[in-house]
């Protein structure tokens, strides 16, 4: 049921996709409207995919695998975008964010439909709160890195003079780098609460608060990477290019880490994301 | 009765010097008596004057296409010879049928406008249909028409991008300028010299709001002129430098031969500014700005040629959405032709002309038969025409009523009262 549920999903959010990029290449009012109400529906699908799959038995498990990670990630993500485009309709941002959403609910039913089992031990409270922080810290990470990606763009096109059809859809340098600031304000307390509540559940289950584990270690340098971005950014006046480079850089290892980090670094952490 | 047909007389900026459509263009003050007088010509039976700094135009609807041409060609020579000699022979275009249509269409959606995209003349049409109304010279075809060509203006600017992008150096500074700042209104701006590009540039500027505008000069009281215009700041040419903080945007237009900004300087004043982003513009022919300024992170600067670039660029952009636009007015004008077409197929309206016909002919010859039996061939002519012209008259209203709402609701009803009072059949 919740497998049919998330197929439904990925289809609006592939037509969402479409909608977004007809709205960059025509920039019509309409399409603005109709791609952030596929995505929306899309949305109310993927909740109800989530609800399903919660209230089963063993449900419960939220993101012991890889497939659930994803489907909880990617809707977790479009909530944030969603909150975003209603507060500052910020549609092209929703043209990297719609088909990232699509990928990831694809990959989620593409997966395998099974429910991951929990070890006793982890039938803790905290576990959904730690799993639902930390991806929620992501999201809004994510989101940083459409906009920073989008500043890249834009200046690079400005500053070689090289004119094209999407540097009138973008906004504003000066607003995009405002936006990676919002996010990574958001994001940043957010991640710093998911890993906080992860070394309680690690002290639970592993008997230590701190125990060189991989997932410990990237958690560490990447919370360590945005947070002197975030300092860099309010103390040391850091704008612009050198900003959206890493805040570019640091999705990139939290995602690299998402998607082969387990095999690479074995982990005892369950969940394949932070 | 014959058939009404759109006719257009009239010069271009394509066809006609700058002289020679300044001695044709109408007095704005004495329109109406000249919509009059075009009204007043005898093949004229709807008229619209267009008169703006690059067209000339007449639009017209006539029943006897040749002898309108002629009349609505003496009418814009007699308007030439009121003020000089040169003949417009070579200089006028004239159109008629769909031809004259697919040109309305071109000028209002600004495709025959010497910018291609400019937005002003659809304002400019309008504002003359207007005054034609106004003077009660339009009739139900050239309503149609002219309110159809709005229609289609306001397609092909929604449906293309004939519009977009700025075709002249101060508006794409302006352009680039919101694409690097969020809002202007919080941003200043410094001009450093009084040459006439930057002038241009600071004012389209001021005109999009920006906060605050120095101005520096390498004569203090230039400045001063300067700034008094603008209403800004004047600043010494010493100084320029140390206020160079506060400014978001910097224009140059100096002709002097030496560079004014180094890098190392714009570092420093980066470092002030804690990185926020300036706008160079250089206009001087000689660069006024290091070029390696542009490399410095969060700086972004243009000179005079790549303005021109960007200008050129756009306009092959606007020339490459002018085809889609072309295609839309075809489009419209055969949709148009079609209404015309079917209004003289509209069969009550056939059938009333015959009915009110018939009636007239046979009253004629009834009374030429009888009580004006001995009549002159000339008499009966001049008694023909006049009884020709009582039938025109009274017809006109009724069915111009009837073509002018051609999607109203009534249309129904009013025909369906035309069939009932006059007793017809179609046939």
């Amino acid at each position: 049921m919740d497998v049919t549920l998330l197929k439904i999903t990925a289809l609006f959010y592939l037509l969402a996709a479409g909608s977004f990029v007809i709205y960059l290449v025509l920039l019509r009012d309409f399409f603005s409207r109709l791609s952030t109400s596929l995505l929306l529906a899309g949305f109310l699908g993927h909740t109800a995919a989530l609800a399903v799959h919660f209230f089963q038995p063993g449900g419960y498990s939220a993101a012991a695998q890889f497939r659930e990670a994803l489907s909880l990630y990617s809707w977790l993500m479009v909530a944030v975008y969603l909150l975003v485009q209603l507060k500052y309709r910020l549609t092209v941002l929703g043209s990297f964010i719609a088909p990232l959403a699509f990928l990831m609910s694809l990959g989620a039913f593409a997966s395998g439909a099974g429910i991951g089992e929990l070890p006793a031990g982890l039938k803790s409270y905290w576990l959904p709160v730690h799993v639902t922080l930390a991806f929620l810290g992501n999201s809004v990470f994510a989101l940083a890195f459409g906009v920073s990606l989008m500043y890249l763009l834009q200046e690079y096109q400005l500053k070689n003079k090289k004119m094209s059809v999407l540097q009138k859809r973008f906004p504003s340098l000066e607003a995009l780098d405002r936006f990676n600031y919002v996010f990574l304000v958001w994001g940043f307390p957010l991640m710093t609460l998911g890993i906080i509540t992860g070394s309680l559940l690690a002290r639970v289950q592993w008997g230590d608060y701190w125990s060189w584990d991989p997932r410990q270690i990237t958690s560490a340098i990447t919370w360590l990477l945005y947070g002197a971005l975030l300092q860099a950014r309010i103390a040391g006046g850091w704008r612009g290019r050198k900003v959206a480079l890493l805040t570019i850089v640091g999705f990139a290892v939290v995602l690299g880490y998402f998607l082969w980090g387990g095999s690479v670094f074995p982990s005892r952490h369950r969940g394949t994301f932070e | 009765m014959r058939e009404e047909k759109i006719l257009i007389v009239g010069l271009n900026h394509d066809t006609a010097p700058v002289e020679v459509r300044e001695k044709v263009a109408f007095d704005r003050t004495v329109l109406t008596e000249s919509l009059r007088r075009l009204h007043s010509l005898p093949s004229v039976e709807e008229g619209v004057i267009l008169s703006t700094c690059n067209r000339v135009e007449v639009v017209a609807a006539s029943a006897r296409e040749q002898s309108a041409f002629g009349e609505i060609r003496n009418f814009l020579a007699a308007q030439e010879s009121v003020k000089g000699h040169s003949g417009l022979e070579g200089h006028l275009y004239e159109y008629s049928g769909d031809a004259a249509v697919r040109h309305l269409f071109r000028v209002a959606a600004s495709l025959d406008s010497m910018v291609v995209g400019e937005p002003q003349v659809l304002g400019q049409l309008k504002e003359y249909y207007v005054a034609a109304h106004e003077a009660g010279t339009v009739g139900a075809i050239l309503h149609r028409l002219f309110h159809r060509s709005f229609s289609v203006a306001k397609r092909v600017r929604t449906e293309t991008g004939i519009g977009s992008g700025a075709v002249s150096v101060s508006s794409v500074a302006v352009d680039l300028a919101k694409q690097i700042f969020d809002r202007l209104d919080d941003k200043g701006v410094m001009l450093i010299g009084a040459g006439e590009m930057g002038d241009l540039v600071a004012r389209h500027l001021q005109r999009d709001g920006v906060k605050s505008l120095m101005v520096t000069n390498r004569t203090f009281e230039r400045a001063v002129e300067l700034a008094d215009q603008f209403r800004g700041t004047p600043v010494r040419f010493e100084d320029f430098h140390r206020y160079l903080t506060m400014a978001d945007l910097v224009v140059g237009c100096t002709s002097s031969p030496e560079v004014l900004l180094q890098r190392e300087t714009v570092e420093k004043v980066l470092k002030e500014r804690k990185q926020k982003a300036m706008f160079f513009i250089d206009l001087g022919e000689r660069r006024n700005f290091d070029p390696r300024i542009n490399g410095l992170d969060n700086v972004y600067l243009y000179n005079i040629d790549d303005l021109k670039g960007v200008a050129e660029q756009n306009l092959q952009e606007r020339s490459n959405e002018a085809q889609k636009a072309e295609d839309i007015v075809e489009e419209e004008v055969g949709g148009f032709l079609r209404w015309l077409d079917s209004l003289d197929q509209v069969p009550t309206i056939v059938a009333l002309r015959q009915k009110v016909e018939e009636i007239r002919r046979g009253e004629l010859e009834k009374s030429l038969a009888t009580s004006l039996k001995g009549l002159s061939e000339k008499e009966r002519q001049a008694l023909e025409d006049m009884t020709s012209a009582i039938v025109s008259k009274i017809l006109h209203a009724p069915i111009t009523r009837l073509k002018q709402q051609p999607e109203d609701r009534d249309e129904a009803l009013y025909i369906d009262a035309l069939k009932k009072l006059f007793d017809l059949e179609e046939k």
